[in-house]
């Protein structure tokens, strides 16, 4: 009987729970949604989220951003205190932009972390990054999980350019935040 | 279990087809980087091992985005496979050791789109001990040591942590010599004391030190024996334009011997050179403007201004060695040396090799 060859990976396989990962309920419409924005650092990412929140209550009738936060480290997960605090103040979160190699992914694990704590996430990441970022939901054990795309590149855009993409990007993120009904 | 000492078996008894096997099926598992691994048994593995005196389970890195670890039994199985001999791992842990210092690594470095290249320098005896090049040819091939040991954190990076190019690994190009730039420093024709002594080593004590970077680029200088306009050759190369995108940027010099010691015999040290260089690297406002890169906003990033007055902006955020990291390697025959780009910045802190008494091994 000859050795075996040993494995390198060390991996176990992800448990999957049944009937995927949770989500958070979903709110018929945007009406009075109090709007959490946790943007990643990378360039144009607090200006596009800021756009697309202005949208949302100038044109969905949201309330207004309650919250706006950095996230330091945009390669790694949200720190448990970051998340707790977008859970008990805002009603929906919109977090990106997902425009590197690490930070997409990092942004979708952000996602379906917001949506097992019971607040409806919208995750912006750029087109170039979906298979990074899909990746990553599988690890999460939200295989399929849905986000919001934007054309790359974001980062150079102009003031007026990002302002064109919210516009394009608003029916989704209201998609991704509601359930449709209305 | 059969342990079959591969040095002690007649050659006409060896099994190619098995062998080969044994490669493909490494191959249909998703392991390799694209060249043949090495198929790891529990004997192989049991060899590593028996190197250090550390325990198999402990985790040597994690990885929260994945959670992913590493363990001293993942890192030598995957040494192993990479073609390392067994003597090799306790080298293998230290430089892995070292890049867990960076900055870099602990974050997203290892997914990024510059696809970043590890730097391994090995000093003192274990170098000699182990035949790791450090003169003619140091960033080429030739030397089972220099690439296996560099092709050693590539698969632990690969396999352990799951990293793998088109999906977790966004590299838009990565670049030429990731995974194979491990080096020794040519202490022998180096005026200077090694590098691990700066980063903090004993001397006469074997250490690692190691970083990120980005490319490498050569400086060929056979046309001056003055140390300033030598100088202001490597200065000219640091200060380019393209491979600038922050404030400020990190980098290294490998100088060849022939540099080094021209530098040494005109008084400098490693601290004048990296004085002199951190005074003397940068741009003007204008050229950076024309580029695109004039713009210093709060998040660090720079950006198209356009707006600025005129003046200097220095390359290096300070004369330390995390942002110019000195080492020497390579033949004594030219001058020709290698600017190296540092991904983020160097921890300039090296990693003493930890092998098990000789005595005790296979004990």
């Amino acid at each position: 009987m000859p050795n075996a060859i040993l494995d390198p990976t060390g991996r176990t396989p992800v448990p999957r729970e049944p009937g995927g990962a949770p989500r958070a309920a979903r709110r018929p419409d945007l009406t009075g949604a109090r709007i959490g924005l946790l943007e990643n650092t990378k360039h144009n990412a607090d200006r596009m989220l800021d756009e697309i929140a202005a949208l949302l209550v100038a044109e969905h009738g949201a309330a207004e951003v309650v919250l706006r936060r950095t996230k330091q480290a945009f390669a790694l997960p949200a720190p448990d205190e970051l998340v707790a605090e977008f859970v008990e103040g805002c009603d929906v979160v919109i977090t990106g932009v997902g425009d590197c190699g690490s930070c997409s992914a990092s942004a979708v694990a952000d996602g379906v972390v917001f949506e097992a704590a019971g607040l409806p996430a919208a995750v912006i990441c750029s087109d170039a990054f979906v298979t990074t970022a899909d990746a990553m939901a599988d690890l999460r054990g939200a295989p399929g999980y849905a986000y919001a795309t934007t054309a790359h590149p974001v980062a150079v855009l102009s003031p007026e350019q990002v302002a064109d993409r919210a516009k394009h990007l608003v029916a989704d993120v209201v998609a991704l935040l509601t359930d449709g009904s209305r | 279990m059969t342990d079959l000492d591969p040095g002690s078996l007649d050659p006409g008894s060896l099994d190619p087809d098995m062998a080969q096997a044994a490669i493909e099926h490494c191959y249909e598992q998703g392991w390799s980087d694209g060249l043949p691994l090495v198929p790891v048994s529990r004997p192989l593995l049991e060899r590593f091992l028996a190197t250090v005196d550390r325990a198999p389970d402990e985790v040597i890195g994690h990885l929260p985005q994945f959670d992913r670890s590493v363990t001293v039994e993942l890192a030598a199985i995957n040494a192993a496979m990479a073609g390392c001999r067994p003597e090799y791992f306790p080298v293998v842990l230290a430089a892995w050791d070292a890049l867990v210092l960076e900055r870099s690594t602990g974050g997203g470095g290892w997914q990024s789109t510059s696809g970043p290249a590890p730097l391994i320098v090995v000093n003192g005896p274990v170098a000699t001990e182990l035949g790791i090049n450090g003169a003619g040819g140091v960033f080429g091939p030739g030397f089972r040591a220099n690439m296996t040991i560099g092709r050693a954190i590539g698969l632990i990076v690969r396999n352990a942590y799951g990293i793998r190019p088109h999906v977790l690994e966004q590299a838009t190009q990565g670049l030429p010599g990731r995974w194979t730039m491990c080096i020794a420093e040519n202490e022998a024709e180096s005026p200077w004391e090694p590098l691990s002594v700066e980063a903090g080593v004993g001397p006469g004590v074997s250490a690692v030190s190691a970083t990120l970077l980005r490319t490498s680029e050569f400086v060929d200088n056979r046309h001056t024996s003055s140390a300033e306009q030598l100088l202001a050759d490597f200065a000219d190369t640091l200060s380019r334009t393209g491979a600038w995108i922050f404030r400020n940027a990190s980098a290294g010099v490998v100088f060849c011997p022939e540099h080094a010691q021209m530098l040494a015999a005109a008084g400098f040290g490693r601290a004048e050179v990296r004085a002199w260089l951190a005074e003397h690297c940068g741009r003007m406002v204008s050229d950076l403007a024309a580029v695109g890169k004039d713009g210093l906003g709060d998040k660090g990033v720079r950006h198209a201004d356009g707006t600025r007055e005129a003046g200097f902006d220095p390359l290096l955020a300070s004369a330390e060695p995390k942002n110019l990291l000195l080492a020497v390697a390579g033949a004594r025959n030219a001058g020709i040396s290698m600017v190296v780009r540092i991904f983020s910045d160097w921890s300039g802190r090296a990693v003493p090799v930890r092998a098990r008494e000789r005595a005790e091994v296979g004990a």
